[in-house]
């Protein structure tokens, strides 16, 4: 008898594994709760300390500017004060809560079972992910940034970016490095959630000990005044980090159990 | 060529040898029945074969080829313990997920017909998790079946399944196999085995204690005429005189005599001794007692 299945080659296997993710992903409650939380987020942040304070008091201090939501200028924010605590960077912590639910997922249901006995190309699997893993964090990204506006909107906080520190053009550089630099976090998610496979917990809670410890990078590598440089190093590292965690990631797929 | 061919296949999970230089021969078109008891390694050996462990050693060929070749891996069909389904999607949209994976052409097409070979036309709008345990198996099935497989692994297909499913779940079997189908199929439910299986694969630690063909099971499986008479004890020595064996099955109290007809032992008791036998049959030794006494011996 034979099978109606199209090998393909590596480009046709890749669209068709990104088309299921694509497909998986956005039909799943915890991506769209993922975007609400990121959406509400810097609402609730910056309306929450702005009015708690009545204007006088800890919570009006710490959010002056609309854009602490984003970053700080130098990538001095690694104090312990609200505004460098709750900014953008929460959601590095978000991405890879993220990344461990979606590919959990895949091991807890059997759904893996299923796909790694029929292609035996763990590396389509891991690049797909990473690529859609990707693409969700960097809408939460956008989303947050747009929670930022409408949040420093109805606080009615500055937006004047030089107060701070930045500059139009240095805010524009900043998301594009912060976006790319959560491939770094999507690696390492990725990588401990084959690890992990139906052990959710565990892939969550060595994903969010890692992101701990390169929590302070996250500044200094996305300041609000990047340039050229922080770009360049993020565009450009970020895919090669998830590049060779991804390599790992597939060393760990094929030599352990899948089920 | 054989479908699968496993020579000196071994697993080990630290310590524990799962599976243990493990021989094996499925020939194409097969319905081979793999049997063994729990933790003898049946699971293991069919999760390697379709690649989801790797091997500590042998090696597994699929259709003469190795079995990590992707020509060989996408003409496999796979129900290992349960269908890898999303429980808060329908049916239909988790089968258009490996329908998507598995690249095929015309992919609700494909859908339909395989529900329609699992009489599950009904359920594709059905969320998986409100299915009932013998539907999941059923769609099970279907997911193995998509893109029309050259090898169907399954691991305990009928369990869970109702009388109406098992008939079902036979049917579908059958007609796969007649279509020319390899089925590798591991069951507990030896009676259901035995009325399709046309190849067996006895597995114990690890280890193939026996491969066999239906024809070479009936041979070794002979009829048999069970009886009882008022004196079981005495009956049982004048059998065991003239036809060489008779046994007493001591859970349902009848003697059993093998390769004699049912007619010349009532007559040969009643016209010699006098002996009236109250109840008799004839019968045959069933996989299932096959089975138990291989392992029985086994363990002596």
């Amino acid at each position: 008898m034979n099978a109606n299945v199209k090998n393909g080659d590596f480009g046709k296997r890749l669209k068709t594994m990104l088309k299921v993710d694509a497909l998986r992903m956005f039909t799943m409650p915890t991506v769209w709760i993922m975007f609400g939380i990121s959406l509400a987020l810097p609402v609730v942040i910056l309306v929450m300390t702005s009015f708690v304070g009545g204007g006088t008091g800890e919570g009006a201090m710490a959010f002056t500017n609309v854009w602490q939501a984003i970053g700080s200028a130098g990538g001095n924010a690694t104090g312990m004060d609200l505004a460098s605590m709750c900014n953008i960077n929460l959601l590095y912590f978000l991405v890879m809560i993220f990344v461990c639910l979606f590919v959990g997922e895949d091991f807890r249901s059997g759904y893996s079972k299923n796909l790694f006995t029929v292609r035996s190309k763990k590396s389509d699997y891991v690049l797909s992910k990473t690529i859609v893993l990707f693409a969700a964090a960097a809408v939460m990204f956008l989303l947050y940034f747009l929670g930022a506006m409408i949040g420093g909107g109805i606080a009615g906080l500055s937006f004047d970016p030089s107060e701070v520190g930045g500059s139009a053009g240095g805010i524009f550089a900043c998301m594009i490095s912060k976006i790319f630099f959560v491939l770094v976090f999507v690696g390492i998610a990725l990588t401990l959630s084959t690890v992990g496979k139906q052990k959710l917990w565990l892939s969550i809670l060595c994903s969010l000990a890692a992101g701990m410890l390169l929590f302070t990078m996250i500044p200094m590598m996305t300041p609000l005044d990047a340039g050229g440089f922080q770009v360049v190093l993020c565009v450009l590292g970020g895919p090669l980090f998830a590049l060779g965690l991804g390599a790992v990631s597939c060393v760990i797929l094929r030599k352990t159990s899948l089920c | 060529m054989n479908a699968i061919e496993i020579r000196n296949l071994t697993k080990t999970f630290g310590e524990k040898r799962a599976v243990d230089g493990l021989n094996m021969t499925v020939p194409q078109g097969a319905i081979y029945g793999f049997i063994g008891e729990n933790g003898s390694g049946k699971s293991t050996t069919e999760k390697l074969i379709c690649g989801l462990i790797r091997q500590s050693g042998g090696e597994i060929k699929l259709f003469g080829k190795n079995r990590d070749d992707p020509e060989v891996r996408s003409k496999i069909g796979v129900l290992i313990e349960a269908p890898g389904c999303f429980p808060n999607y329908t049916v239909w949209n988790n089968m258009k997920l490996q329908a998507a994976n598995l690249g095929l052409k015309h992919e609700d097409e494909e859908i339909r017909r395989v529900l329609h070979l699992v009489r599950m036309d009904g359920a594709a709008s059905n969320k998986f998790k409100n299915c009932s345990l013998g539907m999941k198996q059923r769609i099970g099935i279907a997911f193995a079946l998509l893109g029309n497989p050259a090898l169907l692994v399954l691991d305990e297909p009928i369990n869970g399944l109702d009388a109406d499913g098992m008939r079902i779940m036979r049917e579908i079997l059958t007609d796969l196999s007649k279509r020319g189908v390899t089925v590798l199929i591991s069951s507990h439910i030896l009676g259901e085995l035995e009325k399709i299986a046309t190849h067996y694969g006895i597995i114990r630690g690890g280890k193939m204690l026996k491969e066999m063909t239906a024809e070479q099971l009936n041979a070794d499986c002979p009829t048999y005429v069970a009886l009882k008479t008022d004196d079981m004890e005495k009956t049982r020595d004048i059998l065991q005189r003239a036809f060489g064996r008779a046994d007493m099955d001591e859970q349902t109290g009848e003697i059993r005599v093998y390769g004699v007809l049912a007619q010349d032992v009532a007559k040969y008791l009643f016209g010699n001794f006098g002996i009236a036998v109250s109840e008799i049959r004839t019968a045959k030794i069933s996989l299932e007692e096959y089975y138990i006494n291989l392992m029985q011996e086994g363990k002596k």
